[in-house]
């Protein structure tokens, strides 16, 4: 078995599979090794999909954290259980693929607000690698949207809005922005605009609605990345070998990072394979855990971790959740896709980041009736048709930006899961403040849902979870202040990156796996330039030994 | 032994099962059983009306999801031949349309309970499957007109169009007629 690679890349998700199509395409020969924990499960299977219709079964659950193996400490629990695909093609196997842009405030959060972290990049760094990944994920939008600066259009038109979206937009046309005590520029006072959600679809999507387990590879997909560059003859020297936790990254010096050790699960055997250059892709999770567990004689404490900030700074999005209640639905409306279609970034807006931006949306499922479910419990025709006419619930939801803080970390705890890699604790809690002003934002969700002449039947703040996790290895401008720097190399390492929202300084108030993917395509063209100015200078060193030899060689004649 | 009978259905019925799916690898279904099978479909559409729902086309989707879950592990083969017996049973003691009205609306079952009776086997992983497979290829499309408004175009689970389609795959807002029904109220 070869053990000896260009780069090895630790993780099989999306930020892997950008990585290795980038340098690859890049350069065909390339060897790249990608390491994946869990193991592979089919997508677009037949029966899998039937069994998705008919019992509600997806084949991937079996790999998720189970609550033993995920606590939290603090004033607020931590969804971790339930979350995370442990997978070849991590949790795109069953991401919703909403794929929005960052805002250019979300770059500068300490400088705007004195709390969380500055981005050691820019907005306008990254905008034309929002264009690359927009493309490689195949995102449906707006052109007309103006919520953040874009220098391309979007490559896929967008999603209409349903029918069951019009009462929340009429409610927002009518709404004025209400401004909260604690924002600050409150600047001028305008109504929520409604906007069309992004979502990542191929053109032959063809709305089946069960994008959780998409029949057709509808929906974005790593998995679909990855198989793809197996089987491209092109690319002779890449191999994905599944079953196989990482648990430490080695290292020849302090900054020269040589090899990583993994365990093949079906086998039992460990392996030790080198790397001229080493990328861990291993999710929010799993850099912070490897990169402590890492110790070595240079890195007494893990690698990265001299000022003990791996895992620290961890941040997700509360999910803000107010439901309201019609009393009837004469035109039998529910909402037909798998998706949400409406949303509002009236306050993602610099002049809330104070306060914590949220992102607005109508939710992904209701209005809803579930005909079957109510024909399985043995109601008649007559009985249906009173319920789906009858009661309608609405809900909108809302991303809670949150800001990292110090003693908010994730880090492993003792134990394995059952693919080998360590089990976790997220220690996280949040000030009265920002209790309250997560408080002040349901009201004015609640305003929104009464304008629809709604009422409300419930308003919570859910919990934070793995869903968005960024933070626990963020970039920064020295080792005292984060973990990476700003191409995510780890600090005062020369061939160890990560890729990952682990390296986000900020979580925005957007999902951000956008984000990530234009990351990698940056951190591709950082690699290919570093490989190109490392050829030079040695092509330059040779010439130059060369022109001594030629003189030596002519002196002595 | 059978158990005092306290549900619908005879002995055969009534006998007691593990909750598991029975036992079937390597087993295939006749034309016959595919027949049989078929007319426990057709009967879901019209004991609830699904007036747009339209069988025939729903044929071939519908075998399509037979072959997947006989050709491939765990083999429903064992389920499909059990819900025929049960079905043959209820038929004999109630009729051809009271056995289906018995089954779909007055087995006195808990569907979500594991099924540990030949009955229970047969509403829960034939009947209810077919259901929700029945909903979800189009028997949604019933809904939505009743006072007049738009017929339903998508459903989790439904194709609602091709890749060459242009037109909305939903009933999408329309800022001029939305809601009128509600507005009138
Ligand atoms: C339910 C859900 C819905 C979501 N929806 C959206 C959405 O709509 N839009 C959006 O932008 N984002 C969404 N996200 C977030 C999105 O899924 C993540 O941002 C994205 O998948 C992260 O990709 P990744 O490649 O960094 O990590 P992952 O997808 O987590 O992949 C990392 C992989 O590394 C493996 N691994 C970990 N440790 C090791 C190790 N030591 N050795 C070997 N392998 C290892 C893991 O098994 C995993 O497969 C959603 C997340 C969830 C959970
Ligand atoms: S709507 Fe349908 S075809 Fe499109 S991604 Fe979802 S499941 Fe796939």
């Amino acid at each position: 078995m070869k053990n000896q690679f260009d780069y090895i890349i630790v993780g099989g998700g999306v930020a892997a599979a950008t990585t290795a199509k980038g340098l690859l395409e890049h350069k065909h020969d390339t060897s790249i090794l990608i390491l994946e924990a869990g193991p592979e499960i089919i997508a677009k299977d037949r029966r899998f999909w039937w069994d998705y219709i008919t019992r509600g079964e997806r084949p991937y659950t079996f790999t998720y954290d189970q609550k033993f193996e995920a606590d939290s400490t603090g004033n607020i629990d931590y969804q971790t259980d339930g979350v995370r695909v442990k997978a070849y093609g991590g949790s795109t196997m069953h991401w919703g693929a909403w794929c929005l842009r960052f805002r250019p405030e979300d770059f500068n959060l300490f400088t705007n607000t004195g709390e969380g972290a500055d981005w050691p990049i820019n907005y306008e760094d990254l905008e034309t690698y929002y264009n690359d990944a927009e493309a490689f994920l195949s995102v449906c939008g707006d052109d007309n949207a103006n919520w953040v600066p874009r220098s391309k259009p979007y490559p896929v038109p967008p999603f209409e809005w349903t029918a069951a979206d019009g009462e929340m937009i009429k409610a927002w046309e009518q709404l004025d922005v209400v401004y909260q005590d604690g924002d600050i520029n409150p600047g001028k006072k305008s109504k929520i605009q409604s906007g069309k959600m992004p979502i990542a679809r191929y053109r032959k999507c063809m709305t089946t609605g069960t994008c959780k387990y998409c029949p057709i590879g509808g929906r974005f997909n790593a998995q679909y990345v990855l198989d793809d560059l197996k089987n491209d003859t092109r690319f002779i020297n890449f191999e994905v070998r599944v079953n196989s936790p990482v648990h430490q990254v080695n290292v020849s010096s302090k900054s020269k990072i040589e090899s990583v050790t993994y365990t093949d699960n079906l086998s039992g055997n460990e392996y030790t394979v080198k790397g001229s250059t080493i990328i861990l892709a291993s999710g929010a999770y799993n850099v912070p855990k490897l990169l402590r567990a890492s110790k070595n004689e240079f890195w007494k404490d893990g690698i990265g971790n001299d000022h003990d900030l791996v895992g620290r700074f961890v941040v997700s999005h509360s999910m803000l959740n107010v439901v309201g209640k019609a009393s009837s639905n004469p035109n039998g409306w529910f909402q037909e896709y798998d998706f949400p279609t409406l949303m509002s970034h009236s306050y993602n807006t610099k002049e809330h980041q104070k306060k914590g931006k949220i992102f607005m949306f109508k939710n992904r499922t209701t209005p809803n009736v579930d005909i079957a479910q109510l024909m399985i419990d043995g109601k008649t025709r007559e009985e249906i048709d009173e319920i789906v006419y009858g009661e309608m619930t609405i809900n909108i939801q809302a991303f809670l930006e949150e800001k990292g803080k110090h003693r908010n970390r994730l880090e492993a705890k003792p134990g394995k899961d059952r693919f080998g890699l360590p089990q976790t604790t997220v220690h996280f809690s949040r000030t009265e403040e920002e209790m309250k002003n997560a408080n002040d934002r349901l009201k004015l969700l609640e305003q929104i849902i009464e304008k629809m002449g709604l009422e409300v039947t419930s308003s919570r703040v859910d919990k934070p979870g793995g869903h968005h996790t960024t933070g626990t290895a963020r970039m920064g401008t020295s080792p005292e202040n984060s973990v990476t720097d700003k191409f995510m190399k780890v600090h005062n390492t020369d061939n160890l990156y990560v890729c990952s929202n682990a390296a986000f300084p900020t979580g925005s108030a957007v999902n951000p796996t956008l984000t990530l993917t234009a990351m990698a395509f940056r951190l591709v063209n950082h690699l290919i330039e570093k490989q190109t100015n490392q050829t030079n200078s040695n092509t330059n060193n040779a010439n130059k030994t060369n022109t001594i030899q030629e003189c030596l060689s002519r002196e002595s004649n | 032994m059978n158990k005092e009978l306290t549900s619908i259905g005879g002995p055969v019925c009534n006998e007691t099962l593990p909750a598991g799916l029975i036992f079937a690898e390597g087993q295939s279904l006749t034309h016959q059983n595919k027949e049989a099978l078929w007319e426990i479909f057709e009967a879901i559409g019209t004991n609830w009306s699904n007036t747009i729902y339209n069988s025939n086309n729903q044929r071939s989707s519908w075998y399509e999801m037979l072959k997947a879950k006989t050709e491939n592990a765990p083999n429903y083969a064992g389920e499909y031949v059990n819900a025929i017996y049960v079905i043959n049973e209820l038929k004999a003691m109630y009729g051809t349309g009271g056995a289906y009205k018995k089954l779909f609306f007055e087995s006195g079952l808990d569907n979500s309970a594991p099924p540990t009776t030949r009955l229970a086997h047969c509403k829960i992983y034939v009947v209810n499957e077919f259901i929700r497979m029945q909903i979800t290829a189009g028997g949604f499309k019933s809904w939505g007109t009743k006072y007049g408004g738009e017929q339903a175009r998508n459903y989790h689970g439904f194709l609602g169009g091709t890749r060459y389609n242009r037109t909305p795959r939903v009933r999408a807002y329309d800022p001029d007629t939305n809601n009128l029904k509600n507005n009138q109220e």
